[in-house]
Formats: structure tokens, sequence, C-alpha cells
């Protein structure tokens, strides 16, 4: 209780019970299967909270990350190139793989530092 | 720097115990550009967010602006019909994608870490990454007002078979789809940063039934995030292909498939938009009103429900299709009507016998309270289909949502906003200029609204530029009070920017507080407590404390 689970768990059964009311009722798997599969990341963390209890203690943390901003710059340049061409596809893919790497880099430092 | 990065060491701060560590090595140079773009602090990112949300809001609110001057009189068609569908559709866009629903999780990526005791957010680098996808989606969707086309021109619903490539040519409406998966894909990573550190940072003795009611309401509204957003990134993505290949919405059933998956994310997204500010408004309303909250586990027990229930409600906006089970979703819309009455005895309990203070946080407070009672009250009417399909696609439903939206989820936000505005900035807002634009809003927000149910009911159509001369008189009315939520809008900020620039120092807990953001100081620091926490044992520290420390 204390670590949230059964509220995890409450909530995400609950849109699988309303799904499963659903797709009874209304003959239509696919509707009810949508509206249960709702509940699933309620339920992931329910069994996450249940298996790994979270533990109070020092996290190292990042004051700055450049990385994860030129990542996200460079994932949505090659999202706009779906429809503006594939240079710019490529220019977006470019940019996110060497985020990538500089990210790698910079969560490798923080485990060194632990 | 260790691989570009300065580090710190955020930890949760026990009850009783020292101070969390200081950051080690010093803190990022966090009045640099660099220190404002790439922080991780849960606090900047969420200043981040609220600032690009506000921008979105004025440049929503001006595309409303122009359509209600449309609107004003019959016959004026000052502006193409294709232009005033861009405008309906970028404010509905703007105003549901890239103001209320980020301003929710940002008010949450703020003040939940610091209500919960915690140093810092869950997954940093992910609330992070989520605002630049956001910022990018938001300007991606408003970038087609440059393109040939022009931007999305389909509603903020997009529906097909309207939004595919033979009825809505151009570059404009991929940037809208691209700008939508983008900005939703944005909103859940920050959703899902809150949800876990709401699961997996409390400090020690922040039981989950000691949550305070905003962060429970923060609880829920995650959950609907997770459930729900994720549906939207996919649809817009199957859009995009259904634009550009075509066969995935294009058969027989593929309009109301489309509508289905659509509104599995569009009607959640509402409930988005508005528990966050009940949350901000119970808060309110027990600190203004001197008492601890009534009924606190009933109201975390209707939360939960109303949330479940409000996942499977969205078909409702599909009774006319005739391709859904009415009464299905026609009873678990009505039923929302069990957890909503809860909360509203609730509210209301928690006045009863209190002291009631009228500062402006809890005037927007009651501002909420009345005019969503409108809004739900009217949801209840389009919740049975035989009425939902007289006024189906009409002003009524406008008028309906713009209550819950505006003249509630706005309030509530705004009650939240003066009410932390302290908190974060260290300085007070102004009173007589938040009282102004508290009551310039209720003016303009019932002038504006209410006369669009009689306009509806009258067979006003929606998403029109022009209507019959017989419904001139009241859709006057309704732009006159659009300028006057205009003006309420500006003098709200014009009290932000005089506050800032002329500080009136807040102090810690200039409002006595209950919960733990008000024991640190205004603004917090790096790491949210340099002092020990105050024991927990409730949702309401802050109160317990001083009743303990009253005496006898």
């Amino acid at each position: 209780m204390k670590s949230g689970a059964a509220f995890a768990a409450f909530w995400g059964l609950l849109l699988v019970i309303l799904g499963t009311g659903l797709a009874v009722w209304s003959g239509e798997l696919g509707v009810g299967l949508l509206l249960a599969q709702g509940g699933l990341g309620a339920l992931a963390l329910a069994l996450l909270q249940a298996r790994r209890p979270p533990q109070s203690r020092p996290r190292l943390l990042p004051s700055l990350s450049l990385p994860t901003v030129v990542l996200a710059l460079g994932l949505a340049a090659a999202a706009l190139g779906l429809t503006a061409g594939l240079w710019l596809v490529l220019i977006g893919a470019e940019v996110a793989l060497f985020a990538l790497v500089w990210l790698a880099r910079e969560i490798a430092a923080e485990r060194r530092l632990r | 720097m260790a691989g570009g990065a300065p580090w710190g060491r955020g930890v949760s701060a026990e009850p009783g115990t020292a101070p969390p560590l200081p950051a080690a090595p010093p803190a990022a140079p966090a009045e640099t550009a660099i220190g404002w773009i790439a922080s991780t602090d849960h606090k900047r990112t969420a200043a981040k967010i609220g600032a690009a949300s506000l921008v979105f809001f004025i440049a929503s609110g001006v595309l409303a602006l122009v359509m209600r001057t449309e609107l004003a009189h019959p016959g004026l068609q000052f502006i193409s019909d294709q232009t005033y569908n861009e405008l309906f559709s970028m404010h509905g866009s703007g105003m549901i994608y890239l103001f209320l629903t980020p301003a929710a999780l940002a008010l949450g990526l703020y003040f939940v870490p610091l209500q919960i005791g915690a140093a810092e957010i869950a997954l940093p680098r992910l609330a992070l990454f989520g605002f630049w996808t956001y910022l990018c989606g938001g300007l991606t969707m408003y970038a087609g007002f440059f393109t040939n086309n022009g931007a999305g021109s389909d509603g903020w619903t997009a529906a097909v078979p309207l939004s595919n490539s033979a009825f809505t040519p151009g570059i404009g409406m991929d940037m809208w789809v691209i700008g939508a998966a983008l900005a939703v894909l944005g909103s859940l990573l920050i959703g899902v940063t809150i949800l876990l550190t709401l699961f997996r940072l409390r400090a020690p003795g922040m039981t989950m039934l000691r949550l305070p009611v905003f962060s429970w309401s923060m609880v829920v509204t995650t959950f609907m995030v997770v459930g729900s957003f994720p549906v939207l990134v996919v649809t817009m993505g199957l859009l995009l292909y259904e634009r550009h290949v075509g066969g995935i919405f294009s058969g027989s059933g593929g309009a109301i498939a489309f509508q289905h998956l659509f509104w599995f994310y569009g009607h959640p997204v509402v409930y988005v938009m508005f528990f966050p500010f009940v949350g901000a408004v119970a808060e309110v309303v027990a600190t203004f009103s001197r008492r601890r909250f009534f009924g606190y586990k009933a109201l975390v027990l209707s939360l939960l429900v109303f949330t479940a229930l409000s996942m499977a409600v969205w078909a409702h906006h599909m009774f006319t299709t005739g391709g859904v089970q009415n009464q299905y979703f026609s009873l678990t819309s009505h039923l929302l009507a069990v957890p909503a009455g809860i909360e509203y005895l609730d509210l209301i309990a928690t006045m009863i016998g209190g002291t009631i203070l009228l500062r402006t946080p809890m005037l927007f407070a009651l501002g909420f309270i009345l005019q969503f009672l409108i809004g739900g009250l009217t949801g209840i009417v389009v919740a049975s289909p035989p009425i939902d399909y007289h006024v189906h696609d009409t002003f009524f439903v406008v008028g309906h949502f713009h209550y819950t939206l505006f003249a509630g989820s706005l309030f509530g936000l705004l009650a939240g906003v003066h009410y932390w505005f302290p908190k974060a900035t260290g300085a007070m807002l102004r009173e007589g200029l938040g009282k102004l634009s508290f009551w310039l809003l209720v003016l303009g927000a019932n002038v504006t609204f209410f006369p669009m149910f009689f306009l509806g009911f009258d067979g006003m159509q929606r998403r029109v530029p022009d209507y019959a001369p017989r419904l001139g008189d009241l859709n006057l009315l309704s732009s006159i009070g659009a300028g006057v939520i205009a003006l309420g809008i500006l003098v709200f900020l014009i009290n932000v920017v005089v506050s800032l620039r002329r500080r009136v120092l807040a102090g810690d807990d200039p409002w006595q507080g209950q919960t733990l953001e008000w024991a640190t100081s205004s603004p917090p620091p790096r790491h949210n407590f340099q002092r020990p926490l105050p024991p927990i044992d409730s949702h309401a520290p802050l109160l317990d404390r001083r009743l303990a420390e009253e005496p006898a």
C-alpha cells in the first residue's frame, strides 16, 4: 500500500473491467481492447512498485544536459523531414545520432562519478 | 565538466534530518543562456513549458479574436472561408495541444516534487527532452501558416476523410499532423516523469495517503496521460501515412476507426486539462478557508474512479455517427456525475465553517467552481444521445466546452498561478490588478460563452464563418465578451510584469499554506529543500505543525 502499487493496480484494473464491459456490450472486441490497453501503463507501474520498491538514496544528477536538447531537435527535424523531404530526414537523423553518442558519453561520465 | 554535464547531487530530504547535500561540484551556470536551454532542474523545465504555453495561448487567443470579429455581424466576411478554417483549427489546436495540457503538466512538474519532499524529479533528462519535443511540435504546427496552402484547417480533431490529402492537400496540414504528434509526445514524456516522481521519489513518511490533494490530482492525470497519449501519437503517424500512401483509414469503416483512435485521446485530454486544476483549486480552497481539506480519502477514491470512467466515455463525441454503442457511452458519461458530485461536496464542505479569505487565488477558485458547474451540467445534456442529436456540431457544444476549458480550467489555472506565483518567483502578485483581471474575465467569459447555448439550440453551426441574420444580436454580444476577455488577460499580464519589476517580497509562506512547498524558500533552491522537512503525518504537514505549535 505504501509504495502505491495498489492504487496503480486498482486504476489499471478498472480500465480492464470497463474495457471488458464495453467489448461484451457492444460486441466489438477492438474498442474494448482499445479501452483496456489504456490501463497497461498503470499496471506496469504497479508491477514495478511491487517488485522494486523505491529506495531513498542520493542520486547523482546532471545540472545541464545539452545533448538531450540536441537529440530532441534532431528527432523533430527528422520528423519534419517526412513532409519536407529526405534531405531533412537525413540531417535530423545525423544530428540525433551525434546527440545520442554525446548523451551516452554524458551518462558514462555520470556513472564513473558514482 | 564531465562529458559536458556539471553534476549536482540530489537526494530526497528526510523529515527532521539534515538538509540534502549541496550541489557538488558547483551547480550549472544557471543564468547563462545554456543554463536555461539545457537545465535539467525541474523548476526550470516547468518554467520553460509555462513560458512557451503562455506564448501559444496568446497566439491562439489572437486567432479567436479574429474569429469573433468575423462573427460579430452576419455577412461581414473580411476573411476568406479557408482562412477561417485555419483560424478555428489552429485556435483549438493551440489551446489544447500547446497551451492547457502543457500548462497543466508544467504546474505538476514544478510543484509535485516540492509537495512530496523530493529534491528532484525522476528522469530529468526525459522531461527536458519532452519540453523541446513539445516546443518543436508547436512551432511546426504554427509554421504551417507560412506555407502555400496555409496551416492545418481541419479542426483540432483532423477528422478523416476531411484531413486526407484529397480534401486537404498541402504541406501545412502535414506539418499540423507532425506537430501534433511531437507536441503530444512531449507532453507524454513530461507526464511520465511526473508519474515516476510521485511513485519513486516521495520523502520518507510521505505515503500515498499523505500526498497533498494537488499531487493526487497529478497521479490520476498522469495515469490518463500514459494511458491515452500514445494512441494519439500513433494515430497521427497513421494519418501521415494515409495522406501520403493511403490504405489506412480510406476503406470501409476507416473514418469511424480514426474517430475511435482520436477520441480515445481527445476526451481524456479534456480531463488532463481539468484534474490538475481541481487539485490546485482544492489547495487554494483549503488554504484560504483556513481548514483541512474535507473528505480527503473520499476525494482520492473519487479521483481514481472519475479518471478511469473518463477514459471510457470517448465515443459520446460519436453518438451521431451511428457507429458506436450509444447506450454504453451515455451510461458511463452520466456516471461521471457521481465522482464529480463527491469532489464538489468536498470543496464546498471545506469552505463551510472555515474562515474564508477572498484573496485573488480564492476568487479564481470560486470562479472555477461555479463556472465549471455550468460546463458540467451542460455536459450531462450532451451526454444524452437524443439531445446530442439536436445540438451536435452546434454552438451549444462550443459553449459547453468553453465553460469547461475556459471558464473552468483556465480559472483553475489562474487560481494556481496566483497561489504559487510567490513561491516560484519570491514576489507577490498585486491584489488590485488580480481582482480586476478576475472580474473582467468573469464578465468576459459569461458574456462570450453563455449566448452560445441559445445560438446552438437555435441551430447555429460551429466552424462556419457566416450565419443567418436572426442570430446576429447574440453573436455580437459574444464578440463583445471576447474583447472583455482579452482585456482581462492583458491586465493579468500587466500584473505579472509589474509584480516582477517592482517586487513585493513574498517570504517563504505568505498564505499560511498547508503543504511542503511552503516549507522551503521562495523561490526554492536547486535541490528544493535546504532545511529539514517537518514531520509528515498527513496530507497537510504544515497545518499539523501550526496546530501543534498553537497554545492549547
